[in-house]
C-alpha cells in the first residue's frame, strides 16, 4: 500500500495570517495526504520538526516579508540534518521578483496569492510520487 | 439631544395597507412575466453571507417599516440613519490612511505626506515584532522589524514618530492589535506627549486594543490566555476612560475578523459580543455603562457585496442602539453611537492585474460613505505585493477626496434610506446579526467561545468554504477566476522596498540600554508584575515601566511571565 504523502505546513516566524495555511492544510488533508501543522515556528524548529515526523515536504507560509530571511534558512537546517529529498515549497505574500533568490536557496517552488489549491497537490504529487530508487 | 417618544402614538407604516396588497399582487404578476421560466436553483441569488436576494424589490418587501421607530433620523434613535445629525453635511468623513513601514523616521515623512496633501487622520500600523510585542533585537524578530508596519520599541521611537506633527490637534489611530501591546504602546504615546508639554486630556485618537486579535485572529509563537488578554484589554479602556475623555481605546476589530475568514453577520456579531463583554466587565469593576460606551469604538471592513456592506453599517448601528438601551440601560445619548472607522477589503484585492484594485477599492470606499462611516482608510492597489509605495498611496488618498468632492454623495444624510432592497437588507442583517450574538452567548459569551476555540472554528470553516467556492468559480474574482487573461499579462509591479530597518532599530536599542538607569527599569518591570499578579489595573504600572524607559519588548516579557502562554487551538 503506498504510504500517504506527509506534508509540515508553517507559518513562518512571526507572521500572524494564519487563513490560507490552515485552509490548504485542510484541502492537502481532502486529497489524501496527511499534514502536520505546527503554527508559528523558527527556521531551526522547523527543520527539527520536520525531521522528527519524518516529512516529504515542508510548506512555509508568509505574508510579512521575512521570506528572504528566514525561508533559505529553513533550506539550509533540513539539509545540515540530512533532509536532501525533503521538497521546501513557500507561499503567501512573495513578490515574484524575488522567487529566483529563493530558488537559489534551494525552495523548490513558490506560490503567489491566488495560486489554485490543485496547482499545489498536484506540484506536491509529481514532485514526491516516485520514490528515491525508481527515479528517472 | 431629543429623543422622540414613541410610545402613545398609534404605529404608522409608511404605506397604506389597501395600496400594499394592490402593489404585492402587482408584484407578483411582474416576477411570474418575467422570472417563471428561471430553474430557481440556478436563479437563486444570495448576498455575501447568504441573504436570497430577489430580482425586486417594493414597498411589500418593507410592509411593516415604520418610519419613526426603524429609521428615525440621523443623530436620533435608532441612529440607522447615521451618529450624528448632519453627518458629512457638515463635517467631511475623516481621511484616515494608514502609513506604517521601517523606522519611526520612515513612516514620520509618511505621515507628512498624507497630511499634506488632505489627510485629516493619522493611522499608524506597527511591524511584527511591535504587534507582538518584541524588540528589534529580539532573536525572534529576525526579518520582520520594519516589514509591514514601523518599528517601535521605546517612547524615544514614539517621539521619533510624531516628531513635528500637530498631535494635540489630529486624530491619531495606533493599530495596536493587542491588549498587552497596546498597554506599553498607549503608555508610550502617552508618556510622549507628556514629554512634549501636551496634556494627555488632549489627546484625540484610538487605540485598537482587541483581545481578539491576540487569542483567535492573528496566529502567533507565543500568546496570552483569553482571559488574561481580555483584561488587559479592559484595563486599558478604564485607565483611558479616568483620563483621556477624548481617546478611544478600544475599536473592536471586525475587519480583521472579515479577512480571516467570516462573513458580514459574524463580523458585527463578534464585535458586538466582545463590546458587550467589556461593557459587563467594567460594569462589574464599578462603572456606569454611560461612563464607558460613548468611547467604545469599532472597525469594519468594507467587502465587495456593495448594498449588504452598505446595510450592514446601517444595521450594526442599529443593533447597538437597542443593546446599550435595552441591556445595559444607558441613558446618556453619546452611549447609543456605534462609531466606525472603516478599511476597504485587503482580502478582495487581487496579485494578478493590480489596476483593478483601484476600482474595487473606489466602489467598496463608496459603500463605506453610504454606509455612513466616521472616518476611512482605502487599500493601495500594491497592497497584494508590499506595503503601499507612495504613489499608490496617493491614489487612495485621492479616491477619498474625490468621493468628497465630486460626487455629490455628502450632500444629503444616509441617502439610500428608503431604498426598499437597502431598507429589506438593513432588516434583515439586524435579524441575523442579533441571532448571531445569542449563539456567542450560549456558548458562555465572547471570552468562553476563544477559550474553546469555537471562534477559531468559525473562521476556519467560513475560510475553506469561501476558498472551495473560488475554486469551483462560483465566488467570481475578475481576472482570476472569471474572464481571466491566460497570456498572464505580468505587469512589472514596482514593490516597494525601504531602507533596511533592522539594524538602524538595533543601535537604538544598544544605546537605550546603555544610557539608562538599569535599576530604575528592573524596579518598575517588577512592580508591573505585581500589579498583573493583583486584580488591579495594570496600566499605572506600564506607563511608570515606559517612564523609566523600558522596552516594549520587556514589558512584554513581564505579561508573558506572569500570565504564561495559551496553546492557539490549530483549527
Amino acid at each position: 500500500m503506498q504510504r500517504r504523502i506527509r506534508v509540515l505546513i508553517a507559518k513562518l516566524g512571526l507572521d500572524i495570517h494564519w487563513r490560507g495555511a490552515v485552509t490548504l492544510s485542510r484541502m492537502l488533508r481532502d486529497a489524501g495526504m496527511e499534514v502536520i501543522y505546527i503554527g508559528n515556528q523558527f527556521p531551526r524548529e522547523i527543520a527539527e520538526t520536520a525531521l522528527q515526523e519524518n516529512v516529504d515536504v515542508v510548506g512555509l507560509s508568509t505574508l510579512s516579508g521575512n521570506h528572504l530571511t528566514l525561508g533559505p534558512k529553513v533550506v539550509e537546517f533540513l539539509r545540515e540534518r540530512g533532509m536532501d529529498d525533503v521538497i521546501v515549497l513557500m507561499g503567501g505574500v512573495i513578490p515574484p521578483e524575488d522567487f529566483p533568490a529563493l530558488r537559489q536557496a534551494g525552495v523548490d517552488e513558490i506560490f503567489g496569492p491566488e495560486t489554485p489549491v490543485q496547482d499545489i497537490i498536484r506540484h506536491i504529487e509529481s514532485r514526491v510520487g516516485t520514490p528515491p530508487t525508481t527515479e528517472q | 439631544m431629543a429623543i422622540r417618544h414613541t410610545r402613545g402614538m398609534k404605529r404608522l407604516g409608511l404605506f397604506r395597507r389597501d395600496k400594499l396588497r394592490q402593489i404585492e399582487r402587482a408584484a407578483r404578476k411582474w416576477e411570474q412575466e418575467h422570472f417563471a421560466g428561471d430553474d430557481p436553483r440556478l436563479e437563486q441569488r444570495h448576498s455575501y453571507s447568504g441573504i436570497p436576494v430577489k430580482p425586486l424589490y417594493t414597498p411589500a418587501d418593507v410592509a411593516d417599516l415604520d418610519y419613526v421607530e426603524h429609521l428615525g433620523f440621523p443623530g436620533e434613535p435608532p441612529f440607522v440613519r447615521g451618529v450624528y445629525p448632519t453627518m458629512y453635511r457638515r463635517r467631511p468623513f475623516t481621511v484616515r490612511q494608514i502609513a506604517g513601514f521601517g523606522t519611526p523616521e520612515d513612516t514620520n515623512r509618511r505621515i507628512k505626506f498624507l497630511l499634506g496633501r488632505g489627510g485629516t487622520g493619522v493611522n499608524i500600523v506597527f511591524d511584527l515584532p511591535t504587534v507582538r510585542g518584541y524588540d528589534s533585537d529580539d532573536p525572534r524578530a529576525e526579518g520582520n522589524v520594519g516589514q509591514c508596519g514601523v518599528s517601535v520599541n521605546s517612547v524615544e521611537d514614539m517621539e521619533e514618530l510624531f516628531g513635528g506633527i500637530p498631535i494635540a490637534d489630529v486624530s491619531v489611530s495606533l493599530v495596536t492589535h493587542l491588549p498587552s501591546v497596546t498597554a506599553a504602546v498607549f503608555a508610550m504615546y502617552l508618556v510622549a506627549a507628556e514629554r512634549r508639554g501636551i496634556p494627555v486630556e488632549s489627546l484625540a485618537g484610538t487605540t485598537q486594543n482587541d483581545f481578539l486579535m491576540e487569542t483567535a485572529i492573528g496566529c502567533a509563537p507565543e500568546i496570552l490566555n483569553p482571559e488574561a488578554s481580555f483584561r488587559i484589554q479592559c484595563d486599558v479602556v478604564e485607565y483611558s476612560r479616568e483620563r483621556c475623555p477624548r481617546w478611544n481605546p478600544i475599536s473592536y476589530n471586525g475587519y480583521n475578523l472579515r479577512e480571516a475568514g467570516t462573513n458580514a453577520v459574524q463580523e458585527v456579531g463578534i464585535a458586538i459580543a466582545n463590546a458587550v463583554a467589556t461593557l459587563e466587565e467594567l460594569i462589574s469593576r464599578g462603572w456606569r455603562v454611560d461612563a464607558i460606551a460613548p468611547r467604545l469604538s469599532f472597525f469594519w471592513d468594507l467587502y465587495n457585496d456593495f448594498f449588504e456592506e452598505i446595510a450592514k453599517c446601517r444595521a450594526s448601528r442599529r443593533v447597538w442602539h437597542k443593546i446599550v438601551r435595552d441591556r445595559f440601560g444607558a441613558s446618556e445619548p453619546r452611549s447609543y453611537l456605534m462609531r466606525f472607522h472603516v478599511q476597504t477589503a485587503g482580502i478582495t484585492l487581487t496579485a494578478v492585474e493590480p489596476m483593478n484594485n483601484i476600482a474595487r477599492a473606489a466602489l467598496q470606499g463608496l459603500a463605506a460613505v453610504l454606509g455612513g462611516a466616521q472616518s476611512l482608510h482605502i487599500d493601495s492597489y500594491d497592497e497584494a505585493y508590499c506595503v503601499p509605495t507612495e504613489e499608490a498611496a496617493l491614489v487612495s488618498l485621492r479616491t477619498q477626496q474625490i468621493i468628497q468632492a465630486e460626487t455629490n454623495v455628502v450632500n444629503t444624510v444616509d441617502p439610500l434610506a428608503g431604498s426598499y432592497y437597502v431598507e429589506y437588507l438593513t432588516s434583515e442583517m439586524e435579524r441575523r446579526i442579533s441571532s448571531y450574538i445569542a449563539e456567542i452567548e450560549k456558548r458562555g459569551g465572547i471570552v468562553a467561545a476563544t477559550r474553546s476555540g469555537w471562534i477559531h472554528r468559525e473562521i476556519a470553516d467560513f475560510a475553506y468554504r469561501q476558498q472551495k467556492e473560488i475554486e469551483a468559480g462560483t465566488l467570481k474574482i475578475v481576472g482570476l477566476n472569471f474572464l481571466r487573461d491566460e497570456e498572464r499579462r505580468q505587469e512589472p509591479i514596482r514593490v516597494f522596498r525601504y531602507p533596511e530597518a533592522e539594524s538602524r532599530q538595533r543601535a537604538k536599542l544598544g544605546r537605550l540600554r546603555r544610557e539608562r538607569d538599569a535599576h530604575a527599569v528592573e524596579r518598575a518591570l517588577s512592580s508591573l508584575g505585581d500589579r498583573c499578579r493583583s486584580r488591579e489595573n495594570v496600566m499605572p504600572a506600564v506607563v511608570d515601566a515606559v517612564r523609566a524607559r523600558a522596552t516594549l519588548g520587556e514589558i512584554e516579557g513581564v505579561f508573558r511571565e506572569v500570565f504564561g502562554l495559551w496553546q492557539f487551538p490549530l483549527a
